[in-house]
């Protein structure tokens, strides 16, 4: 749509630029903020930035006016055009549900203001012939995502239709960021701003505790810029729901039904509430369990995650942004977007594991400027009382976490090199020098460089001796190219990083697609039995290939599905806010109406055993029927716990031999032994120390597992594994494998694929935290050790104790795996 | 020898190969399922870099199979071939080198849906083609690639699955491989090529799972 200023005459400005957009802010009564105005006069100079402040403090506004002022300024007192400007502005985000709102407020302004601007959106979801209409002449601004910049890069006319190019504008840069689509994001400005040294950059993210590490991941690595502080001190409210019955109430782990009625009538004293959850099956339960006791709600809340097909989880989004929806429970797939909709009330149902998670989805309403955000927070179990607790007071001082850039994807840097040998051709020595202005790359060294260029042209070590393989050829003067049509038609169509996992589809017979459930779950519902999904209750009707035909139940009760994956670890910065309460409850120091609550808990840890102090590493032991059972509490988090139940049950086998089980929790970790053996402070000094953490770790967990689990998303990236759009043409089926197969190739034959070297560090950063271990256990060695020997469990050792989560360490054959667990099987059946 | 394990089915006796076979000793014949020749060459065509060292290591496992068991008579159950596009010069000379060093070996191929989609094997392979189902020596049971969906009177043999199962231990612990599902009537053959991926299946009630690492065998439960 082209937006056509006006019918009448050609006009000109009467006003400076600058002056017409503050007018725009009087007549919507408002004022411009300082850091909008500071924006603005940055863009004016040719700068670039970023732009850090909660949402709906008008980050857009900031960033959008700019380019705008410049255009008039440009214009001055010449006649205002009727035709668009060609593409002077991209404007990137991160969710295509964003881009149709994006383009929505961003044609606000212009259409206010009269200026003959268009803005179009430009996604996956864009018709052919849109896109190719857009080819011709772009509109003004195209509001994309990082996949489509990518795509676009690939055609060798974009420079020329990009030749205007003023600003580029990447939103929510917080939630790219540590991302691969974040490191898509930086190779595509990396191109722009080699066509034009010039372009202006501002990115707009959520406050973070490594900011200027964010804009320099943003702004690359030869641009200066300005970091723009729009936290206008906010106000944030963390109010709690405190169980009634503390005492009855469980210490951790347990699913928390208990506070429907009081989630039930805190929706009822709003207007449109959002409920989030941790975890999707969470949202299942509590969507069931909110519509159990208020039957007549059953067509006014919604139920939104990750795992509902898209066309569903559109329709809550549209009656969401129409504000005829009473509630909607959601994971952090509502954490974004929908600004500009009318969210009175924020439910955060159990712990929050992030300061900056609890502030975004605070941060969904109260969006008025000087308005409160308000988020209520229901505990699932006591433990997350503090957790809300340390929470407020971080988002007080706004200690918020940092989050780090990817080290050099070499299967993304792949995937690019070959968009730009699409895109018009690449040589060498150039190109290295264009992506190491990539703040992600900025170390790459000529090896893997190397190693990238032998991938895509030979296809590494093991392909030299085929000369039909040329996905990438070098002709004589060193310029790099596609010639193969095939082999760019499949490229282009696998462009991206976002890797969907195998599942299976959930659908009705009249073909009514409902999302996607694992194949692992599916398979222990019978044929006829229910589930619930997407907020139904369903009966299945039979699987076939890769779809679950499923009928609405009429009545009785179903089981919840269980999705792998996406339970976040508490952050290190919370779990410190955790460590300095507990030392306050131990000083009987009790300031919030949370730790209040919590007192008699609490207590009875001091008297059982003892609340550790921030210098402390608490250890308990406990003799059971099950054997000895040692409790740790690092406070590290669940993936950093998981790694070091491992490692330190590793090193006592190696100590004497025994078979450990263990589990684990945010707080801290569990190993049961049948042995008796005593350990005393040198050999717990041992057992936790920092050396060796690593190869320790590769020797005693089933890594090479997670690593081939871990290939699929590298194979995809680097364009092993071709994913195709839901429902491709079946020619494509020829050439399907699947990661753990090229995992299983690669491994044999090319052990030195580099590739495998990168999906190795992803489960180890990933995965295991394993930098989080390391400085979990040197910060061990600095602290004291206290051991306690509780009679009974411990408050703080119970939830752990009763984690069914358990594995063993020992090392079996192949045929003794096969025999234990296939044991474990009839078992649980 | 890799470990085998012998099944009374139907009346005769057949051994399971820890290699993805089955071997009918009494006919000396062996039988083996979706090899899929050509694949890693029809990746490459379009742009997916894969090397032929699994073809070679599959005719390598070929060879071990019929020294191992001085076996006079090979049948494939299907998929010989991947695609039409892998029919390429690699593929050809690495199965023409491994024929000539069989020269007495008699081989046929039930034809699966791939083998209709790329075509027969070249013909001086010397391999029979043979349409789906196909009876077996005295019509003791049929040879299919394809597992018909309703039950069908005579027994078979049948490709086509790729069956895999997986295995779950506690926490993060699991295990996934090929295997042989083998019911009264029927036994389908866990895929024998080393670039070919795995199919979960479920374990039905009449059928008796037999799971694979290459070198020996687990019957599941």
């Amino acid at each position: 749509m082209v937006v056509q200023a006006s019918k009448q005459k050609a006009k000109t400005l009467k006003k400076p630029a600058k002056d017409v957009v503050l007018e725009w802010f009087k007549t919507k009564q408002w004022d411009p903020f300082p850091f909008q105005k500071k924006t603005w006069s940055a863009h004016a100079k040719g700068e670039s930035g970023l732009i850090h402040a909660p949402t709906g403090t008008g980050k857009t506004y900031a960033a959008w006016a700019g380019p705008l002022i410049e255009w008039m300024d440009e214009l001055g007192k010449k006649p205002m055009p009727r035709r668009p400007p060609e593409l002077r502005v991209l404007w990137i985000t991160p969710l295509r549900a964003l881009v149709k709102d994006t383009t929505h407020s961003l044609r606000t302004l212009v259409e206010d203001l009269q200026l003959p601007w268009s803005v179009e959106e430009r996604t996956g979801d864009t018709t052919g012939s849109i896109k190719a209409k857009q080819r011709k002449r772009f509109p003004s601004c195209l509001v994309t995502t990082p996949e489509s910049l990518s795509l676009l890069l690939s055609y060798p006319e974009t420079k020329e239709a990009f030749s205007n190019l003023q600003t580029v504008v990447v939103d929510e840069w917080h939630e790219l960021l540590s991302t691969k689509r974040g490191v898509q994001t930086e190779l595509g400005l990396a191109r722009l701003r080699l066509w034009n040294p010039k372009l202006k950059t501002w990115g707009l993210s959520a406050t973070l505790g490594n900011l200027d590490i964010a804009q320099a991941s943003l702004l690359g690595t030869n641009q200066p810029g300005k970091l723009i502080n729009g936290d206008l001190k906010k106000k944030f409210e963390v109010e709690v729901l405190i169980p009634k019955n503390m005492e009855k109430f469980p210490w951790a782990g347990h699913l928390g039904g208990k506070m429907v009625e009081e989630v039930a009538q805190q929706i009822e004293g709003a207007g449109t509430t959002l409920v989030f959850t941790n975890v999707r099956s969470q949202t299942e339960f509590w969507f069931h369990a909110l519509q159990g006791i208020r039957p007549k709600w059953k067509d006014e809340i919604g139920i939104h995650h990750g795992s509902i097909d898209r066309k569903e989880r559109k329709q809550v989004e549209d009656r969401l942004r129409e504000g005829s929806i009473r509630a909607v429970v959601c994971t952090s797939s509502l954490d974004l977007g929908v600004d500009f909709s009318p969210v009175d009330q924020v439910i955060q149902i159990g712990g929050p594991k992030g300061v900056a998670r609890l502030l975004q989805r605070a941060g969904r309403c109260g969006h008025q400027p000087g308005a409160v955000s308000r988020v209520i927070c229901v505990p699932t179990h006591a433990m997350e009382m503090v957790e809300y607790a340390a929470a407020r007071e971080a988002i007080n001082e706004r200690r918020i976490e940092a989050r780090d850039p990817l080290r050099s994807p070499l299967d993304l840097l792949a995937q690019h090199l070959i968009t730009l040998a699409l895109g018009g051709g690449f040589f060498s020595k150039d190109a290295i020098k264009e992506v190491r202005t990539a703040w992600s790359y900025r170390d790459i060294t000529e090896e893997e460089w190397g190693w990238v260029l032998d991938f895509i042209i030979r296809g590494g070590d093991t392909l030299r001796a085929y000369d039909q393989f040329k996905r990438v050829v070098v002709n004589k003067i060193g310029l790099h190219t596609v010639e193969s049509r095939i082999i760019s038609r499949f490229h282009r169509m696998s462009i991206g990083t976002i890797t969907s996992d195998p599942a299976i589809e959930v659908k009705f017979s009249t073909g009514r697609r409902l999302g996607t459930v694992e194949e692992s779950f599916i398979s222990k519902i019978k044929p006829g039995s229910n589930f619930y999904f997407g907020g139904k209750l369903l009966a299945l009707k039979r699987v076939r290939d890769l779809t679950a035909l499923v009928t609405l139940a009429k009545r009785g009760k179903g089981t919840i599905p269980v999705w792998g994956g996406g339970k976040s670890p508490l952050s290190s910065e919370l779990a410190m806010g955790v460590r300095q309460k507990l030392e306050a409850a131990g000083k009987d120091i009790f300031k919030e109406k949370e730790m209040r609550a919590l007192r008699p808990s609490l207590e009875l840890q001091t008297v059982s055993s003892t609340l550790p102090k921030m210098n402390e590493l608490l250890i308990e032991r406990t003799d059971t029927r099950e054997g000895v059972c040692w409790f740790v509490y690092p406070f590290a988090g669940r993936l950093a716990h998981e790694g070091l139940a491992s490692l330190i049950s590793y090193r006592m086998t190696r100590l004497e031999p025994m078979t450990l089980s263990l589990s684990f929790n945010d707080y801290g970790f569990h190993l049961c032994s049948t042995s008796t053996k005593e350990f005393n402070e040198s050999d717990w000094r041992n057992l936790l120390s920092p050396e060796g953490v690593v190869d320790e770790l590769l020797e005693c967990m089933n890594l090479s597992e997670m690593d081939k689990r871990q290939f699929r998303e590298v194979a995809r990236v680097a364009g092993l594994i071709f994913q195709g759009y839901p429902g491709a043409r079946k020619s494509n089926r020829q050439v399907q494998a699947s990661g753990g197969l090229f995992f299983d190739v690669f491994s044999k034959y090319d052990p030195n694929n580099l590739l495998l070297t990168q999906s190795r560090r992803e489960v180890l950063d990933r995965q295991l935290e394993v930098n989080r271990m390391v400085s979990t256990l040197k910060r061990i060695s600095g602290q004291k050790i206290v051991r306690e020997s509780p009679s009974r469990l411990s408050p703080f050792g119970f939830p752990l104790w009763a984690e069914s989560l358990r594995s063993q360490v020992s090392s079996e054959s192949w045929s003794d795996r096969v025999k234990r667990m296939s044991q474990q099987l009839e078992k649980s059946a | 020898m890799n470990e085998s394990l012998t099944i009374d089915w139907q009346g005769e006796s057949l051994q399971l190969l820890a290699d993805r076979a089955v071997f009918w000793a009494k006919e000396k014949t062996i039988y083996i399922a979706d090899t899929h020749f050509g694949k890693a060459a029809t990746f490459r065509k379009v742009g997916i870099p894969v090397s032929e060292h699994t073809t070679m290591e599959d005719c390598q496992r070929l060879s071990k199979l019929i020294d191992d068991t001085r076996a006079e008579k090979l049948v494939f159950l299907g998929d010989f071939l991947h695609a039409r596009a892998g029919r390429s010069q690699p593929v050809r000379n690495l199965l023409f080198n491994w024929r000539d060093q069989y020269q007495e070996l008699s081989i046929d191929l039930v034809r699966g849906n791939h083998d209709l989609q790329s075509g027969d094997p070249w013909p001086e392979l010397g391999i029979t083609c043979l349409p789906d189902p196909t009876p077996s020596k005295k019509n003791t049971w049929e040879l299919r690639h394809l597992p018909p969906d309703e039950d069908v009177e005579r027994p078979f043999l049948a490709g086509h699955l790729h069956p895999g199962y997986r295995l779950h231990g506690k926490g993060r612990d699991s295990l996934r491989c090929p295997c042989w599902v083998v019911s009264e009537k029927r036994i389908i053959l866990p895929a024998f090529g080393s670039f070919t991926g795995l199919k979960n299946i479920k374990h039905e009630m009449d059928d008796t799972i037999f799971l694979t690492n290459g070198r020996e065998i687990q019957e599941l439960g």
